[in-house]
């Protein structure tokens, strides 16, 4: 019973903490969408394999904020037709790269600059490698249905087809895209239902999220974890479970690692700080609103296997 | 039929509305303090009063669209569990067992925000005594020295009861132990979870061959859980 007691503290402690980050992401997707509707300029950003995560990562510095405000961002982003390399970009390196973020890293590791080179690093060859492998899977298998259809109504006719696309003329020549006649701009007050009804929608899948995570951090005791922190390869698996358990913010992740970074090989400890941002328990569920479940399993695996390979490249250099 | 559709289409800001009154309230009513660090107080009652705000809003302007007839009545999915969920955070407080939460959890402890070693030794809280022991672990330079502090009893399973504290640096989910060994009164039985406030001295004690210093009371009081029981 006292443990349950625990575990629905957690939870509780996991939501409250994610929810303002949660509504400032949809406030700036609802912002972005009133501001700019068509968003002309976000479909005018490079398509290049290796220029759009990197233009996508770097947008993170616009939004300083963790994991969970980033996805309904990426979500308006690739909704809005920017291409897939940078909306993804942006999903998985923003997270790490914006100035909360590094200022906290920095922070917690005054004495280790290696890391502080190395996290954002990290994130921008994790989101390269991961918008390239997606590319591969074609929009259709990658993107969640909802989002699939929305972003196509941004695309030209040529680029999509009519059945595709759901509206248009047969036979007529791709329509020009250009921006709305501000007469026909979206109204706040849509824009104010679109959003809230996002932010309850996303909000399903954070408590589902939390729920998950506090159950297995309350049945799953961390000293197990730990307990195999000076083996190089076992403890960058550990501390990559670890990550995935604890589902803290990006934004506080350096401090947690502080606790038991003496514990623990190098290359764990920035295993844990790459994997995180990217994905955790709690963000299991939001992934679902951009993602379809093969495209999800596909990253977590990806996303795994490089932070390993990168963690078991800096315990060969620094060993 | 018209009721259900009044219903339906009111839950959207109803929900925002409960949300941004559970963000609020659980701040306002000092339960944060039991589950986030204090840093994060204000993000959450902003949070709140933000959602609030959008709620209401969205209240006015589904009364100005009603008298248009041009009311929606979608909702996200799983909407009901959101309601359930800010409902059961409402009516079920957090009560968590700082001892169950400690048991799975090594004590690896953070440095200090900011070093407090000047202070005097019985000013020193438990988390700086333990921080002080681990950076000076010579334990003759302690012995003597007169402790006042408080905590929660900690008993990790095959090993003796300890006093301790929780540190946060985000939240419960990131919450570290740090525990001093105590040399317990003979027939006081330490009971997990309870909270104590002991004055006594710093010892010297042999444990698995080499000196440490373990906290010997002279004084022990039961007290009831500190409104912030925390520390960053």
């Amino acid at each position: 019973m006292a443990r349950l007691a625990t575990a629905w503290a957690i939870f509780q402690g996991l939501l409250l903490e994610s929810l303002p980050f949660l509504l400032l992401g949809v406030t700036i997707a609802a912002l972005a969408r009133w501001l700019v509707p068509q968003a002309a300029w976000v479909r005018r950003l490079p398509r290049h394999p290796l220029l759009a995560p990197v233009v996508g990562a770097l947008l993170g510095f616009a939004l300083p904020a963790c994991e969970c405000g980033n996805v309904p961002v990426a979500r308006r982003l690739l909704a809005s037709g920017a291409p897939l390399g940078t909306g993804f970009g942006f999903l998985f390196a923003a997270p790490v790269l914006n100035p909360i973020v590094l200022a906290s890293t920095w922070a917690a590791f005054p004495d280790q600059p290696w890391l502080l080179f190395a996290r954002p690093l990290g994130a921008f060859v994790i989101a390269i490698a991961l918008s390239a492998l997606l590319g591969l899977m074609g929009e259709r298998a990658l993107l969640e249905p909802a989002l699939l259809e929305e972003r196509r109504l941004t695309q030209p006719l040529a680029e999509v087809g009519l059945l595709e696309r759901g509206s248009g003329v047969l036979g007529a020549a791709p329509i020009p895209i250009s921006p709305r006649p501000s007469s026909q701009s979206i109204s706040l007050s849509d824009v104010l239902l679109h959003s809230g009804r996002e932010f309850l929608g996303l909000l399903v899948l954070l408590v589902l999220g939390c729920a998950l995570a506090a159950a297995v951090q309350s049945w799953l005791p961390r000293a197990w974890l730990l307990a195999v922190g000076s083996a190089p390869t076992l403890s960058v698996l550990a501390l990559m479970l670890l990550a995935l358990v604890v589902s803290v913010c990006s934004s506080v992740d350096a401090f947690l690692a502080l606790g038991f970074a003496a514990q623990v090989t190098p290359g764990a400890l920035l295993a844990f700080l790459l994997l995180g941002p990217v994905v955790d328990l709690k963000l299991a569920g939001l992934f679902t609103v951009l993602l379809r479940p093969k495209a999800i399993a596909v990253t977590a695996l990806a996303a795994s296997l490089l932070v390993l390979l990168i963690g078991q490249w800096v315990n060969l250099v620094q060993l | 039929m018209t009721l259900r559709l009044r219903w339906s289409s009111l839950s959207l800001p109803l929900l925002l509305l409960l949300w941004g009154w559970v963000m609020v309230w659980s701040t306002a009513s000092g339960r944060l303090d039991l589950l986030l660090r204090s840093v994060y107080h204000p993000v959450v009652a902003v949070g709140g009063g933000l959602l609030i705000l959008i709620g209401l809003l969205q209240l006015r302007l589904l009364l100005r669209r009603k008298r248009a007839g041009q009311v929606s009545q979608t909702l996200p999915r799983g909407w009901w569990l959101t309601a359930l969920v800010a409902l059961a955070i409402i009516v079920f407080p957090p009560q968590p067992s700082f001892n169950d939460l400690a048991s799975s959890r090594p004590s690896s402890l953070p440095e200090a925000p900011r070093l407090a070693f000047v202070l005097p030794p019985e000013q020193r809280t438990l988390t700086e005594w333990v921080r002080l022991l681990r950076t000076q672990p010579d334990p003759s330079l302690h012995a003597g020295a007169p402790v006042s502090i408080s905590g929660f009893v900690l008993k990790r399973p095959g090993e003796p009861a300890q006093l301790a504290r929780l540190m946060v640096r985000c939240c419960l989910a990131d919450a570290t132990p740090s525990g001093l060994p105590v040399l317990w009164p003979e027939g006081f039985d330490p009971k997990p979870d309870t909270w104590l406030e002991v004055k006594g001295k710093m010892v010297t004690q042999e444990h698995d061959g080499a000196l440490r210093n373990v906290l010997e009371p002279s004084s022990l009081k039961v007290i009831p859980r500190p409104d912030r029981p925390l520390e960053p």
